[in-house]
């Protein structure tokens, strides 16, 4: 709680934190929260603009806010596709509307959502893609992804840098020297390669769900060699240190005084670790889907969506498509300061 | 002495340090189901025998531990073959290293002239708005996906008519006078400049700040400032001098960093650099090419932490003490 | 001081919410543009003459005279030209570049795909005998004479002996003999055939090259070839004999060429052609990056689709540039299924067994072929600027098969097929005879925008039929791997180039020894489909046919058996359609060749 009320003392962490529990929040209830789902495609409303919702009708009087539908038309000369609204029907805009079935926080069953409109009508706040699914929807699936790449993946940077860095550090010697070399080679790929690398060798036949795993674990690949060697080094101070002598003389195993002794020492380096790595491993999933290699169609990630956003065209004339790179840029800004915060209370010693 | 046996320990050490690397990186992408033939299998004028000849002269036929020596034999003997579209790797790196090394100098220079004053700066107005504004703005630079950013710059240059939209030199630039060609490859370079320049300024600026604060906080700083020396002495005669050391380590990796380039910004920039071309030739498992351009990243990476460390058992006594211990 | 600051904050903050909630609903006016359809009204030049001017046997446009000078600059996707050897190119960039150095003995006419003279002066067929007279006086880019030893170096020691990428001499090979070339003077050679063989003649096209530049390095044998002409050559050694010769190559950014004075082809005034000093071809990554270049005015040519259109058709009028409309290109968009039933070499098969059932089921591939949505596809991924297809011709071949008309989509028809063939719905979900739930992976290449939405409109047009459909994008390197080495995938959707002159040219991929023979690779004679010898049969009997006439049944036939069968579903073929800065004249556009085929006769109105 201390810890917690600090950070809020700092008004610029105080803001990304909240800007990230929002953000964890909406992908959380993404399901109840977005009008669709992120498959549920229009085909006759492929790149159609963000819905525009009205307060004041007509006449000039106030409402409650509705929206038109869209209506495609294809102009053969100009080779042109033209979106009007067709004004002989409102849609208004209603919470808690009836569609498609879904679970929240995967249990309970639903067919409401947090707002809509009725049968027939589409409400798409941010417009939608070349395949006519919501971008605004697909953007909350698509956090899921993004959000907790890098979580998951420190998940599996953190207990193979501490076993190998603890091994490596307590056991010393030729054990040391080997061990180290080979993550100083590892290391020594440039690591955007090595990424490259390893994401052009997953396997062609996986399901979404182990694509996503897989990525998960070659993003952690490339972090590890470095967590360990810091690791290690923390090992080799806390190894001269009188009680842990103390207890190697009293007959404790090796791993009792690792796990007990040496490992809580790095949980302040964990923490500040985490909050700065998740960001790169947030960029790090964009850029592999700039490339093709990240996360693959029709599964929604920041990073794919941007792709889609990069063509001039689409810059130009759906600058909608463009609203995932702004949260990435949220999302990875709100991390950096909430990072630098929590370093400086955790560590105040050591910045850098 | 010293030096010198430290430093032909250190050279002997990257000998194994290569074969571990060349081993991981070619077996990773030879297990790889990419087929460096997969262009000309897909079209459909090319014959079972042109085929069966490109697959002879890759070696694809042989198993990867062959391949491996095969590879390992040409070079140690420092042939470094040729590329799957029969081009020679070592006139295609050529090729690109000027270019590399042009933009990556632009970047390093910009930023350091640029980032350590911002560092000293942001440290010695500490948690002042100035150092939070400097502190936010970094941290915006590097919240940017550096393809995104390098996109919206090329938009940019293409909208107002300022900038060219990518490469490095127009197409009539062996036609220009001197000063024009410098103009023109200047022309070009900004974009690119400012895009990888402003993603390593706030590492650069963070880092300063930091060894900045670290020496601020030390005993004879304050022992100097008890003394009553002025503030800007204190600052630029005691502290700076003490908050440069890290600094050094730091030019080392960008040393390192110099030839593996950057290959997203290169490659929205169209820039001929190394990052593109490496990021091709990884994109279709061209093997020679890759393994050359991986062994001098090491080669540099090693090189660049030895010059690091030499230049700092130069400066600084303390570390010199404990490389001799050891 | 402070309080007063937070309290402008939050007053500019909530009124920029309350902007975004309140908006009045005023009709939108849209500026409604009436342009009257421009008609396709080019008026192609007569075909060229020869004219013998002292002595030189040249070859005389018929297009409008026009000014000399300038320079144009146009593009090519992708990492540049791997070679300048005209004999060893194996990429689309490598060929352009050296087709625009080194011209062969016959060229295609651009408006009637008729095959014409180019370095011969005219050519005659005599059954099986090819009969071609070269033109006297002509010159190589260094001043030797070209003569028929060049000739005879050019198809004995290279094309015959399989140097440099030998796919030529493949498809010269007629029942696995080389076609004889005999010299019947200094300026006359003949070649012979085993056979009548129909596209024997349009190989003669390919690039003849100086014997005395390049025998040294072809003695040598074929790794020396290979290296030869590299893209390290210094451009003023080369020796060349088309319009233009290299004059610089920049890695990574640029190829420039410059005019050759001792090309043969001339004007009405009997000026030597090319008109412009200069052709420079701009190394561009990636489409988007071409077009950012055009849009900078880098660029005088672009290759438009139909993202991209929409925003300089509308321009057009006033800017400096024209928009052509060529039609459908020869690439062609299609969903292939895998139709293999053999085992590989541990025993497994490539295959599931189950699936092979449905996939070597006719009724399911056409279901599978009713239920695409082409309609859909062209207007959102094509953005309407596309023609459906429904068999392996493209749409502007000469050959395409205008009978076949095709369906639009019709899901009940497709449920019907698979009902015909024992399939039945349970819950809306698709199950075969034995029960097994109908699942398979539908695979494209990443990265590709077009063919990753595609790929998300086959599977929800196939999950209607109740099937499920695993979208998997692969890299594409990777994606070539599965389907020529490793056999193993279900569905896939690809793109292919063809000729829309030569049907011959598909034979990789439709005849059972094809190294293209997606569908079922490497399937041994005696295991064949019914149709599928057929096809073998069928490629072979065309080939052995002269007349268009007699070819075009049995080409016709081809890709009737295509959309009986549906191992491949076409989707549809994207238009071609090209922007050119106005200045640019001579400009005569084709449905076969494209929009600049003519560099020779282009020039720049001042």
């Amino acid at each position: 709680m201390e810890f917690i009320r600090k950070i809020f003392k700092d008004k610029f962490a105080a803001a990304a934190f909240v800007v990230l529990a929002l953000l964890y929040l909406i992908i959380l209830f993404a399901d109840f929260l977005a009008p669709y789902s992120s498959t549920y495609s229009n085909r006759d409303l492929s790149y159609a603009p963000p819905s525009k919702i009205y307060t004041i009708n007509e006449n000039g009087k106030p409402s409650l806010p509705y929206t038109y539908n869209y209506v495609r038309k294809y102009d053969p000369y100009l080779m042109q596709t033209v979106f009007k609204q067709d004004r002989s029907k409102k849609y208004f805009i209603k919470p808690f509307v009836k569609a498609e079935k879904h679970k929240i926080l995967g249990i309970i069953p639903t067919h409401r959502h947090l707002f809509g409109v009725e049968n027939g009508g589409e409400v798409h706040l941010l417009g939608t893609d070349i395949n006519g699914r919501d971008v605004f929807s697909r953007l909350l699936f698509g956090g899921r992804i993004s959000m907790t790449v890098g979580f998951l993946a420190l998940l599996i940077v953190f207990p193979i840098g501490l076993l190998y860095g603890g091994i490596s550090g307590y056991f010393g010697g030729i054990v040391d020297m080997l061990m180290m070399r080979f993550a100083e080679a590892v290391m020594a790929i440039p690591s955007f390669y090595l990424l490259i690398i390893l994401a052009a060798i997953l396997p062609s036949g996986m399901t979404s769900v182990q694509r996503f795993a897989l990525i998960v674990v070659i993003l952690a690949l490339i972090g590890w060699a470095g967590f360990a060697r810091v690791v290690r080094g923390m090992v080799l101070s806390v190894k001269q240190e009188d009680f842990v002598q103390a207890e190697k003389v009293m007959g404790a195993s090796s791993l009792r005084i690792i796990l007990k002794h040496i490992l809580p020492q790095t949980t302040s380096y964990v923490i500040i670790a985490m909050t700065l790595s998740v960001p790169s491993y947030i960029l790090a999933e964009s850029g592999l889907s700039f490339l093709g290699l990240g996360i693959q169609q029709p599964d929604a990630s920041w990073g794919n969506m941007l792709k889609e956003a990069q063509e001039f065209m689409n810059i130009l004339y759906r600058p909608w498509l463009l609203a995932p790179g702004g949260l990435i840029f949220i999302a990875v800004l709100s991390f950096n300061l909430l990072g630098d915060a929590v370093r400086d209370i955790l560590d105040p010693k050591s910045h850098g | 002495m010293g030096l010198l046996r430290f430093t032909a320990k250190r050279i002997l050490q990257v000998i194994p340090l290569l074969i571990i690397v060349s081993m991981i990186s070619f077996f990773i992408i030879r297990l790889a189901p990419i087929d460096p033939l997969a262009e000309l299998r897909i079209n459909p004028s090319i014959s079972e025998e042109t085929l069966q000849k490109e697959v002879k002269r890759l070696k694809l036929d042989k198993p990867i531990a062959v391949q491996y020596l095969y590879w390992a034999k040409s070079f140690v003997q420092l042939d470094l073959g040729y590329t799957s579209d029969g081009e020679k790797v070592s006139v295609k790196l050529k090729e690109r290293i000027p270019n590399t090394l042009l933009l990556t100098l632009v970047v390093i220079f910009m930023t350091w002239i640029t980032g350590i004053p911002l560092g000293i700066l942001a440290a010695v107005k500490k948690e002042t708005a100035l150092d939070r504004l400097l502190t936010v703005f970094s941290s915006i630079g590097m919240a940017i996906p550096s393809f995104f950013f390098a996109i919206l710059m090329l938009m940019f240059a293409v909208k107002t008519g300022w900038f060219p939209a990518g490469g490095l030199t127009s197409y009539n630039y062996n036609d220009m006078n001197f000063i024009g060609k410098i103009c023109d490859i200047s022309r070009h370079l900004v974009l690119p400049v400012i895009v990888l320049f402003t993603i390593s300024l706030s590492g650069l600026q963070r880092q300063m700040r930091a060894n900045m604060l670290e020496v601020l906080d030390s005993d004879y700083i304050k022992f100097a400032r008890a003394k009553g020396l002025s503030e800007w002495k204190v600052i630029f005669k005691h502290a700076l001098r003490n908050a440069v050391n890290p600094l050094i380590t730091l030019l080392g990796f960008e040393f390192a960093g110099l030839l593996s380039g950057a290959a997203l910004t290169e490659y929205v920039f169209q820039y001929p650099g190394l990052g593109r071309l490496i990021l091709e030739a990884v994109m279709k498992s061209d093997i020679n090419l890759v393994m050359a351009s991986l062994m001098m990243g090491t080669i540099m990476l090693v090189a660049g932490n030895l010059i690091a460390d030499i230049l700092l058992l130069l400066t600084d006594p303390r570390t010199r003490k404990s490389q001799e211990a050891k | 001081m402070k309080r007063m600051f937070g309290i402008i904050v939050f007053f500019i903050l909530s009124a920029l919410v309350l902007r975004c909630c309140i908006r009045a609903d005023v009709p939108e006016v849209t500026n409604v543009k009436t342009v009257t359809p421009d008609i396709n009204n080019i008026s192609y030049p007569d075909d060229n003459k020869n004219v013998t001017l002292n002595g030189v046997d040249y070859i005389q446009t018929q297009a409008p005279v026009g000014k000399f000078g300038g320079e144009l600059v146009l593009s090519t996707i992708g990492e540049g030209p791997k070679t300048f050897n005209p004999c060893n190119t194996k990429d689309a960039t490598s060929s352009a570049m050296a087709s625009i150095l080194y011209e062969g003995l016959l060229t295609t006419d651009a408006k009637t795909g008729k095959v014409i003279p180019q370095l011969a002066k005219s050519y005659y067929i005599d059954g099986n005998d090819y009969i071609i007279t070269l033109r006297k006086g002509i010159k190589w880019s260094d001043g030797k004479p070209i003569t028929a030893d060049d000739v005879l170096y050019t198809y004995e020691e290279i094309v015959f002996k399989g140097l440099g990428n030998p796919s030529i001499t493949d498809a010269m090979t007629v029942d696995g003999k080389l076609p004889t070339l005999t010299k019947v003077d200094d300026y006359t050679v003949k070649f012979t055939t085993s056979k009548p063989f129909a596209p024997f003649l349009r190989q003669l096209s390919y690039p003849v090259v100086p014997k005395h530049y390049f025998k040294p390095y072809s003695d040598k044998g074929a790794s020396e070839f290979n290296a030869f002409l590299n893209t390290n050559t210094k451009p003023e050694t080369i020796v060349s004999n088309g319009p233009f010769k290299l004059k610089e190559y920049v890695a990574a950014q640029r190829v420039v060429f410059e005019r050759n004075p001792n090309y043969y082809k001339i004007n009405l005034n009997n000026q030597q052609l090319p008109y412009l000093d200069k052709i420079v071809y701009l190394i561009v990554g990636d489409t988007n990056n071409g077009i950012l270049k055009f849009e900078a005015k880098e660029l005088d040519v672009i290759s438009l689709n139909g993202n991209t259109v929409a925003r300089y058709k509308e321009r057009e009028d006033k800017s400096d540039y024209t928009i052509y409309n060529l039609g459908a290109s020869t690439g062609t968009l299609f969903v292939a299924i895998n139709l293999n039933n053999r085992k590989d070499k541990n025993g497994h098969y490539y295959v599931n067994p189950v699936k092979q059932k449905w996939f070597r089921d006719k009724n399911f591939r056409k279901a599978v072929e009713r239920a695409v949505d082409r309609k859909n596809m062209i207007q959102n991924i094509a953005f309407g600027v596309a023609e459906p297809l429904y068999t392996a011709e493209s749409p502007n071949s000469i050959y395409l098969n205008k009978n076949i008309k095709g369906y639009d989509v019709d899901t009940d028809k497709a449920k019907k097929l698979l009902e015909n063939s024992g399939f039945v719905y349970k819950n809306n979900k698709l199950y075969d005879k034995q029960g097994n739930f109908v699942e398979f992976d539908l695979y494209t290449n990443a990265g590709n925008l077009e063919r990753e939405a595609l790929g998300v409109m086959v599977k929800q047009d196939l999950e209607e039929l109740g099937m499920k459909v695993n979208f998997k994008p692969i890299e594409f390197n990777s994606l070539v791997n599965k389907l020529t080495n490793t056999f193993d995938w279900d569905m896939v959707i690809m793109g292919l180039t063809g000729s829309p002159l030569e049907p011959h040219d598909g034979k990789n991929v439709w005849t059972s020894k094809g190294t293209l023979h997606l569908f079922n690779q490497g399937v041994p004679k005696n295991e064949c489909f019914e149709w599928e010898k057929e096809l073998d049969e069928l490629f072979e009997a065309g080939a052995l046919k002269i007349d268009f006439a007699d070819r075009k049944p049995v080409y016709d036939r081809y890709q009737e058996i295509i959309y009986e069968q549906n191992p491949v579903i076409y989707l549809y073929s994207p238009a071609q359609i090209y922007a050119i800065r106005k200045k640019f004249k001579n400009v005569f556009p084709s449905a076969l060749n494209g929009l600049i085929y003519n560099l020779d006769e282009l020039y720049i109105e001042k």
